[in-house]
């Protein structure tokens, strides 16, 4: 067990090696303004914003996938949810850029209601989701199937559809599952580049005007496009850290231990 | 009157089992003799590989569970978070029954229930009385009670007492035990072994 316990730390710290770089550079050496400005909050305060309506979306429109996953044993289902993670992320801007633009069908109709992905917090919001929503269903999946069934089995033999047993029966008995999912996938959709960097590089709309979201200005500050270098771009990982960090561990504490009826 | 021819492989085992009766049914086996299988293939939570299962005449083999209206009870059945006389009521009111208030006590207190509050509160005899009280209320066809009868004090008294209750509400029941001794309390028995019953009583 020993042995076991420090070659699995021994891993742990190589994997965390990145951000204790990041933190200790950020913070001390090559602390800079330009890192904390203005600019740079503004860009987190977008990130968290769209990162929590793209959570909110993801509770709304598939805590009831993760549940069919859970309970349908349907494996061609559960094998596509990956897909959209399991591309290089920009070309999900790139799929997002032709829906929405009037060489495709969808883009003339979502033109004539004008409604715009390109540079809009409704682009990157749904970026958002298609990147979040893999890992909240992935989340929330193994959650219901360590529920007992045998509440749901009842409700169904008392009359209650599935869908009518999920929302009676096991959400209301789910809040912890449903907030460490939520947490998870919104440090999920806090760390996103790819996609954003593609539909949302930055955002032309009130209240967010000319704000690029917080990955996308650090790579700015990073590739000179915006005043700083490289010592701004450290120091502003390392505030995105600080803000990111908490997130991601509430989620896996937030969820109760060893649950029993 | 329950009908039911029910064959399902799983795994190395392999269900085949009959069952042909109404009223006040026991089914003994030991552990892994099938009893659970059985009792869910016929409430539906299990698919069939072939049979048919009839509720008072009524083929209901390709319906789903919660149109078969029968219900399967076992120790872990309660909703946690509804409170005792929600629960009571749930099943009737998914059903669109109406509950005559007189019949709701005397059921609570006909089955020791004189307690309120969150059925997670409850301990585990406590909520298997609410489990089995909200089955009878519900009205189906059939209960079929798995094992939930064993964390009762007084359970003799109390199976009689259910027996009653079911008997004038006009629904079957079926019991799964380890013992065989407790056919006493039914109107039939069928043992099951390999997951292939027999009827003895």
């Amino acid at each position: 067990m020993n042995w076991l316990r420090a070659i699995s730390l021994a891993a742990l710290a190589l994997l965390l090696i990145p951000i204790a770089v990041l933190l200790y550079y950020g913070l001390g050496p090559f602390r800079n303004p330009a890192g904390y400005s203005v600019a740079v909050f503004r860009s987190i305060e977008l990130s968290l914003f769209s990162s929590a309506v793209a959570v909110v979306v993801d509770i709304l429109l598939f805590t009831p996938l993760a549940y069919y996953l859970a309970r349908g044993k349907d494996r061609v289902a559960e094998s596509l949810v990956d897909i959209p993670i399991s591309v290089p992320h920009p070309i999900i801007g790139v799929a997002l850029l032709i829906l929405d633009s009037p060489v495709s069908p969808t883009g003339k109709f979502l033109l004539g209601l004008h409604i715009n992905f390109y540079n809009t917090i409704l682009g990157l919001v749904i970026a958002l989701v298609i990147m979040s929503a893999p890992i909240y269903i992935k989340s929330m999946q193994p959650y219901f199937e360590s529920r007992e069934a045998s509440a749901e089995d009842f409700a169904m033999g008392l009359g209650a559809g599935r869908l009518r047993t999920l929302f009676s029966v096991v959400l209301p008995d789910s809040y912890d599952g449903l907030a460490s999912a939520s947490l998870i996938s919104m440090s999920r959709a806090l760390s996103e580049f790819g996609s954003i960097s593609i539909i949302a590089y930055y955002v032309l709309q009130y209240p967010f005007y000319g704000v690029s979201p917080a990955s996308v200005t650090i790579w700015e500050l990073f590739s000179g496009n915006m005043a700083g270098g490289l010592d701004a771009a450290v120091t502003a990982s390392a505030a995105m850290i600080l803000v990111a960090l908490p997130i991601a561990l509430a989620g896996h504490f937030v969820r109760r231990r060893g649950r029993q009826p | 009157m329950i009908e039911a021819s029910v064959k399902r492989k799983l795994g190395g085992f392999s269900l085949s089992a009959d069952l042909n009766d109404g009223g006040f049914v026991c089914l003994a086996g030991r552990n892994g003799s099938g009893k659970t299988c059985f009792m869910k293939a016929i409430v539906g939570l299990l698919p069939l590989d072939d049979g048919f299962v009839r509720i008072g005449g009524a083929d209901v083999t390709r319906l789903p569970v919660e149109r078969r209206g029968m219900v399967m009870v076992t120790p872990g059945s309660s909703i946690p978070h509804l409170k005792v006389d929600t629960h009571l009521r749930w099943g009737a009111r998914l059903r669109k029954i109406p509950l005559d208030e007189r019949h709701v006590s005397d059921v609570k207190a006909e089955l020791g229930i004189d307690y309120d509050g969150r059925v997670r509160t409850l301990s585990l005899g406590m909520r298997e009385r609410v489990s089995l009280a909200t089955a009878l209320l519900s009205s189906p066809k059939a209960i079929l009670v798995d094992e939930a009868f064993s964390n009762l004090h007084e359970r003799d008294q109390f199976i009689g007492t259910y027996r009653r209750l079911a008997k004038e509400s006009g629904i079957d029941v079926v019991f799964s035990t380890q013992d065989e001794s407790e056919a006493r309390l039914a109107d039939h028995l069928y043992v099951i072994a390999d997951g292939r019953t027999q009827k003895r009583l």
